[in-house]
């Protein structure tokens, strides 16, 4: 590692910005140095990527400055920063490459646009152009391939190859590994060894522990639009960055913690992916259990094997007692298995739609008679869901997209709680949510339990500290930690949400 | 856009094949060169237009007229693409054809094209479309009078003065060319009133027309004659002054001719009186033989006109015209066309 | 991946958190009520003016025959809407219309069967190619513009062929030289030119009554059932509705397959009312039938396809183009005016309702 100039490449100071009302970042101070990896670790919302959007050109700060060594760095546009020397490879990869095209028009592309090009398309020179790239990059990919047939990393190879060739001051990577197998990271991280060593300041965004304890010199944990800890001595204090990016606000909530009764669903030697470690699982009856974990430690992926989305690998579920493997969510309905998924404006709600029809939508054949939906009892059951919830409308034949976000969110939940259920799953119920619908959300929740189960997989630990009687963490595709929702040894917890192995060590 | 519905005839007639016709089959040592050997003479068809009835009986006439001949016909189609019929004609002259029939097309792309052909020493001959070539007969059906005739039948019928709603869309060829003879007439004889003008092309035409023919009747209920130069066009007024229920007062001319036009001309009380058509198998075989007589050295004339027959409801009812096998048995003019017949050309079999 | 994109909905939500709310929809009632009503009073205002221009147009004959004028596209129309409803598109409402239409000829005059075997072919033809491309759309991943372009083209091409491009008319000559014995039987023709009493004399065209009864259908059916509902949340949102249990993919091939039915219903009356089988692409039967549909979107302020709002939208161009052709407005000027209708109910659609799918 390249130890002996630590040249302060990068420095932001002071960087404030907001979204109407809402103050997204709120005084952002960090320094990135050549030769270097910093870690930027945050949760949903913490204000990664409108920092990550501020470097790149794409936001300008309300306040704030950028120094870029000792120029100040402002700039209006992507091209800009980059012409400035400041290159960001975004999370979507085919942001960065254009599919259509060869990997050598790829490598080149930006250098088509700008001043004091000429009009006509050389394909030898693009050729030679591309291939003194490749080469520097130590990128061994047939240059006349297209794009489109390269596997995933290669692409990603691409275009952080392609952004090297404005020979980069600064690089940010955002959640590069999102899409990658650990082959294709493996790949991307010997990228990074040799940009790290020929000097360049990189930004390093990810959620993955097993990527941040390869890559990381440092790490920046960001919450609520500000930093919140700063990580450089070795040995790194893994533990800590998770702890101060999840915030120190987590202290033992009153929560009575309640003991399942007789198990309602298990799950054994379930497996989600190659290579991860079997796990089981038992939810109990009148029992809300959480399951938290980073992004992208399977928490989704669960949540749909469940509700029938996905078939697991390996290992079986049963519920009551009897086998349980539904090939559809149809199926895990009619089984009494309902999911409030993740991301409703993509699995949730129907825009089109009133809220009463989004309510009844998953029981219209019970609400219906021969076929023909009966209105007076769906909106008789939507009354009701609505006071239950605290739901702000004027009437449940409001359209839903005139709802606020909560009260949307809301809507959804409400959705699968009115009709009885044996286990009912919740996807992230609170992501977008203000504090007081989740207050709202999470006492329906334990109000209603009864005698079902209830799954909740929540990325934040105060949310599963304020809901759960159990929580469960979950990292690498598989279980490695179970807490019972009383005293709750936290440093054991953060350490299981770090990663298992640390926090057995 | 030529029509693309007229059905098809057969070639004709059993009985006027043998009685009234040139004995068939004139042997090969009969005909002048290069026909005494006709195994060795190619003559290539390269079409335009294909699809439809009248392309189909078109197609059947050249074929029977080039069997009857003895030469071997090779057919070439760009299925409406302008510049691949002028490749097809370059085609032709690559194959070292003898003689080449143009069928329809662009007058643009087809001229140099032809010229080519000319230059090269093929025979040419061209059916509906002008190429500008003194070299080159043009093989027509006259719609001027496919127009005269039907009006003609419309002045015996009807007198001097009559209120009249007329079918048209301009911009196609033979549609305009029938719209002249229109204009004439009502120039000739002011008593003609035309009280309402209309007309579509969207398909399908019939159904379309009807009901902008049934606004037309609702709005001018005493209009007497419908002038509908175009089977089609007739077909769909017949539906709307049916479903208006003014079949009494009103009568449809037409032009052109096909089995479903002469059923529903014979339908009892039918207000579709007459029509003038021309047989397209005839055209066909006319195209033929007008390109044999430039082989043979002789002249067929600038212009090749087959003439059109006048077919009226009460001819048809006379007949007991069912079909067009029928109507060319006992109209000898529409089964044949004593037009390009040099005493030496054999005719196609009549069955 | 789905994982990924948390931060960014939290960050719309957190942007979209203090619109405006719904109450202020109310503060303007005018606008409100030219959304919901607009159309419709545009309609009443066409007919009140072609009544006081034109010769007989308010008779009870004139607005039974207007109906008549739009049945066959309507009912291609309705049956397009139950694709637009599921989020796809059937282009190839046209020619299965125009095929079917052949198949009817087909079956009476050269098979020789009755009028119920010729109807019974056509509805299975239709539901046949309604399978087919909601099979190519759902399992083969085509795009619905792209595989019903496809089948478009297949069909024209299809329909030319057991005749060798002939049309088909009673004692038509075949391929083959002999003559097509059979005839078109009085019992499909009735079809299309039977005329049931209603206050008046042979009032009512079977064709219309076929009209009305197809389009209560389809409105009950896509309003008041629950299979009807779901196809309406499969167009608004695919994966919410699968992750709410619904057979997706099934609603959409059953979308399909209603439209292939409608529109070999639509091919049967055209057959009944020619009277003999035309080739034909049915590409404007087609394009009259799309923009009903999308003239619908502006009906009553709905803004998504819905069954009345088509059905006034195929009687809004009835109208329009009846009214024009009594007044001898030349034909040229129709497709602009048809045109002209779609772009406004669009514009109505989409800006003055400020929704965007």
């Amino acid at each position: 590692m390249g130890s002996a100039t630590f040249r302060a490449t990068f420095r932001i100071a002071g960087l404030r910005k907001s979204f109407g009302p809402n103050e997204v970042l709120r005084g952002v101070s960090l320094e990135l140095r050549g030769g270097e990896v910093t870690v930027l670790m945050g949760a949903n919302g913490a204000g990664k990527s409108t920092l990550v959007k501020i470097m790149s050109g794409i936001y300008r700060a309300d306040r704030g400055v950028m120094m870029l060594g000792e120029t100040p760095f402002a700039p209006s546009s992507p091209a800009e920063a980059m012409r400035a020397g400041v290159v960001t490879v975004h999370q979507n990869i085919d942001d960065g490459v254009v599919g259509a095209l060869d990997v050598a028009s790829n490598l080149v592309l930006d250098r088509f646009n700008g001043p004091g090009r000429g009009i006509f398309f050389n394909p030898r020179r693009t050729r030679r152009e591309a291939r003194e790239v490749a080469q520097r990059m130590g990128l061994s990919i047939d240059l006349k391939a297209d794009l489109t047939d390269l596997p995933l990393a290669d692409r990603q190879m691409v275009a952080i190859a392609r952004a090297m060739a404005h020979k980069p001051q600064v690089m940010v990577l955002d959640e590069p590994t999102s899409s990658l197998s650990s082959h294709e990271a493996n790949r991307l991280f010997s990228l990074i060894d040799r940009l790290r060593e020929r000097g360049v300041a990189i930004l390093y965004i990810s959620h993955r522990m097993s990527d941040i304890r390869r890559v990381a010199d440092r790490i920046v944990s960001l919450r609520d639009g500000a930093i919140s800890g700063l990580f450089e001595d070795k040995p790194l204090d893994y533990e800590g960055a998770v702890d101060a990016m999840l915030g120190q606000s987590l202290g033992q909530s009153g929560i009575a913690a309640r003991a399942a009764t007789k198990p309602v669903f298990e799950a054994r030697d379930l497996q989600l992916k190659p290579g991860a470690t079997p796990f089981s699982l038992a939810v109990g009856a009148g029992e809300i259990v959480a399951v938290t974990g980073l992004v992208g430690v399977g928490k989704t992926l669960l949540s749909e094997t469940v509700f029938g989305l996905q078939a697991p690998l390996a290992g079986a579920m049963r519920l009551d007692g009897t086998s349980y493997a539904p090939a559809t969510p149809a199926a895990a309905i009619a089984r009494g298995v309902f999911l409030v998924a993740k991301d409703r404006a993509k699995t949730g709600i129907v825009p089109d739609f009133n809220v009463y029809e989004n309510m009844s939508l998953p029981f219209l054949p019970r609400l219906s008679r021969l076929g023909v939906t009966r209105r007076g009892t769906e909106r008789a059951a939507a009354r009701a869901q609505i006071a239950d919830l605290k739901i702000v409308c004027r009437s449940e034949r409001d359209d839903l997209a005139t709802l606020s976000g909560g009260n949307q969110q809301k809507v959804t939940v409400a959705r699968w709680l009115a009709q009885p259920s044996r286990l009912l799953v919740l996807d992230e119920p609170f992501q977008g949510v203000d504090i007081s619908a989740r207050h709202d959300i999470a006492a329906k929740l334990r109000g209603s339990a009864g005698d079902r189960a209830t799954l909740i997989f929540l990325t934040e630990l105060d949310e599963a500290l304020e809901t759960a009687d159990r929580i469960l963490v979950m990292s690498e595709h598989t279980l490695v930690g179970e807490h019972r929702n009383e005293n709750v040894d936290m440093e054991r917890l953060l350490a299981d949400v770090a990663g298992g192995q640390v926090g057995a060590a | 856009m030529r029509f693309t519905r007229r059905t098809v005839a057969k070639m004709a007639a059993g009985l006027l094949g043998a009685s009234m016709l040139m004995p068939v089959g004139a042997s090969a040592q009969d005909m002048p060169a290069p026909f005494d050997n006709p195994g060795d003479v190619e003559i290539a068809l390269v079409r335009y237009l294909s699809t439809g009835d009248f392309f189909q009986a078109y197609l059947s006439g050249v074929e029977a007229q080039a069997k009857a001949l003895g030469v071997n016909l090779r057919v070439l189609d760009s299925r409406q693409d302008a510049a691949l019929q002028a490749d097809m004609v370059d085609q032709a002259i690559a194959l070292g054809v003898d003689g080449i029939i143009i069928q329809h097309g662009l007058t643009e792309s087809m001229k140099e094209a032809a010229q080519r052909a000319v230059d090269a020493g093929i025979k040419v001959v061209a059916f509906d479309v002008n190429v500008e070539n003194e070299a080159i007969p043009q093989i027509e059906q006259s719609d001027r009078d496919l127009a005269r005739l039907a009006l003609e039948q419309a002045i015996k019928d009807n007198g001097e003065e009559w209120k009249a709603g007329y079918v048209y869309v301009a911009g196609i060829a033979p549609l305009d060319r029938r719209n002249e003879t229109w204009l004439q007439f009502k120039e000739k004889y002011p008593g003609i009133e035309e009280v309402a003008q209309f007309g579509t092309l969207d398909n399908p035409i019939a159904n379309s027309v009807a009901n902008q023919a049934r606004s037309v009747v609702t709005a001018n209920p005493d209009i007497q004659v419908m002038f509908a130069p175009y089977d089609e066009f007739a077909k769909g007024v017949k539906i709307a002054v049916d479903e208006a229920g003014l079949t009494d007062s009103i009568k449809i001319y037409s032009a052109d001719v096909s089995t479903a036009d002469i059923s529903a001309m014979r339908e009892p009380g039918s207000a579709w009186v007459a029509t003038a058509a021309t047989n397209p198998a005839v055209v066909g075989e006319v195209s033929v033989r007008a390109l044999a007589m430039l082989l043979a050295g002789e002249d067929p004339g600038q212009s090749v006109i087959v003439p059109p027959t006048l077919i009226t409801q009460d001819v048809l009812n006379e007949g007991d015209i069912k079909n067009m096998d029928e109507l060319a048995a006992k109209l000898p003019q529409f089964a044949h066309a004593d037009v390009a017949v040099p005493d030496w050309m054999p005719l196609p079999p009549r069955d | 991946m789905t994982e990924k994109l948390g931060m960014d909905s939290q960050l719309a939500e957190k942007t979209n958190a203090d619109r405006p709310k719904p109450a202020a929809r109310a503060v303007l009632p005018m606008r409100h009520l030219a959304i919901r009503y607009g159309f419709l009073t545009l309609l009443f205002g066409l007919i009140v003016f072609f009544s006081l221009a034109t010769r007989g147009f308010t008779s009870p004959q004139a607005a039974v025959f207007i109906l008549q004028s739009v049945s066959i596209t309507g009912i291609l129309a309705l049956g397009v809407t139950a694709t637009l409803v599921v989020g796809g598109f059937d282009l190839s409402i046209g020619s299965i219309a125009t095929s079917s239409m052949m198949a009817a000829a087909y079956v009476m005059v050269v098979l020789e069967q009755n009028a119920l075997v010729a109807v019974l072919a056509c509805l299975a033809i239709g539901a046949l190619v309604g399978l087919i491309n909601g099979l190519i759309i759902c399992y083969m991943r085509v795009p619905d513009l792209l595989a019903t372009l496809g089948m478009m083209f297949l069909l024209i091409g299809l329909q030319r062929i057991p005749t060798e491009g002939r049309s088909i008319a009673a004692g038509m000559t075949m391929p083959d030289g002999s003559t097509a014995e059979g005839t078109f039987s009085p019992a499909f023709l009735a079809l299309g030119r039977h005329r049931f009493d209603f206050f008046i004399q042979n009032l009512v065209p079977a064709s219309v009554v076929v009209l009305i009864v197809l389009a209560v259908l389809i409105w009950f059916f896509l309003e008041y059932t629950r299979f009807g509902r779901m196809m309406y949340a499969v167009g608004s949102n695919a994966r919410a509705a699968e992750f709410a249990g619904a057979p997706v993919k099934a609603y959409k091939i059953w979308a399909y397959v209603i439209s292939g039915v409608f529109a070999s219903i639509g091919g049967i009356l055209l057959a009944a009312r020619l009277g003999r089988g035309d080739i034909a692409s049915g590409n404007n039967l087609l394009l009259d039938a799309v923009a009903a549909a999308l003239i619908g979107f502006a009906v009553l302020g709905a803004a998504k396809p819905n069954a009345f709002g088509t059905a006034i939208g195929a009687l809004f161009v009835g109208v329009l183009l009846q009214g024009l052709t009594m007044m001898n407005v030349p034909y040229y000027t129709q497709d602009f005016v048809k045109g002209a209708v779609l772009v406004i109910a669009l514009v109505f659609t989409f800006a003055l309702l400020g929704r965007t799918r």
